[in-house]
């Protein structure tokens, strides 16, 4: 195989890996909904997989018409792609895998589509005045303001880095240490075999915690985030 | 002594722990209070309350952050 021998040889960090896979499940899934969804006949109840999708896009357009209005129900679309992209990413961590959030890039790109979303939903809705922002209260604040324009990104970024990769470590630590017990208290049996008996009791619940649980706060954090923000640059008679 | 000078510096980056778990207390007492005097909301409170103690924890995760690439990457 060409493509194998042509990763093998690449040299990308194990999050964007990892990325590219979580990626590839939800391409797989998009796609066999979308051909349930175009057979299926709408006048009949949804079942099984369709009914779950059928449920996160009322569930996300909700969510988005309740915090920005009822016109801004088509940005559901973005936070259910983000959510369901995030969620996963978090939890790729139970397969033992280096979740994708432990690479910066990965991260860094989901803000930055955040932050490009705000800016281009404020110079849509302020037109010429999106500029003025800048040079308020005095035209003397600009590089102040110029600077201080980052810091959503920065915020978003590194809660979702830090998150995940405090966890990481953590969870290595507590690996390297269970091993190590393992090792001492199986002495009697030779050495590569005695240090797996330890881990796998102890360590699943903090996988619960650092895994499932912060993954889907910060999720639901990140998505409060983006649509409280996104909420701000919409002027408020379209808020009804 | 460059070593324990890293390690010292990863210590006053972990102080800033200490508000936070400060402000996610405040947090939580609040909410309990606003249970107690109205145990009615209870299921509406708990979500913005985990919210917050979640936006409140980032101060220190960044912190966190900090000290694992002090001790990581800073040579």
């Amino acid at each position: 195989m060409d493509i194998v021998a042509q990763l093998k040889s690449t040299e990308l960090a194990g999050g964007v890996f990892t990325s590219m896979i979580v990626m590839l499940i939800m391409i797989i899934l998009a796609i066999y909904i979308g051909i349930r969804a175009h057979f299926h006949d709408p006048l009949k109840k949804p079942k099984g997989i369709l009914l779950i999708a059928e449920m996160g896009v009322t569930f996300f357009e909700d969510f988005a018409e309740g915090l920005l209005g009822k016109r801004f129900r088509i940005f559901g679309g973005y936070l259910m792609a983000i959510g369901v992209y995030l969620f996963l990413a978090f939890i790729f961590g139970l397969t033992g895998l280096p979740s994708p959030m432990t690479t910066l890039s990965v991260p860094l790109s989901l803000g930055l589509s955040t932050f490009i979303l705000i800016h281009a939903t404020a110079a849509k809705y302020n037109k010429i005045r999106y500029f003025k922002r800048y040079v308020e209260p005095l035209p003397f604040f600009l590089p102040v303001n110029l600077i201080s324009m980052w810091a959503p990104l920065l915020s978003l970024t590194l809660r979702l880095f830090g998150n995940a990769l405090s966890g990481f470590v953590i969870m290595n630590i507590v690996y390297y240490a269970l091993q190590n017990l393992s090792a001492m208290v199986f002495a009697a049996i030779e050495a590569p075999l005695n240090e797996v008996f330890i881990a796998p009791f102890i360590a699943w619940i903090l996988h619960l915690y650092f895994d499932l649980f912060s993954g889907f706060i910060q999720t639901t954090v990140f998505l409060s985030l983006t649509t409280i923000y996104v909420g701000q640059e919409t002027p408020d008679e379209l808020l009804d | 002594m460059e070593v324990a000078m890293k390690y010292l510096a990863i210590a006053i980056t972990m102080l800033a722990v200490m508000p936070s778990a400060i402000g996610e207390g405040l947090v939580v007492s609040h909410a309990v209070d606003g249970i107690a005097r109205n145990p009615d909301v209870y299921k509406k409170l708990r979500t913005t309350m985990i919210l917050g103690c979640s936006l409140v924890e980032t101060t220190a995760i960044y912190a966190l952050l900090i000290a694992i690439l002090l001790l990581f990457v800073a040579k």
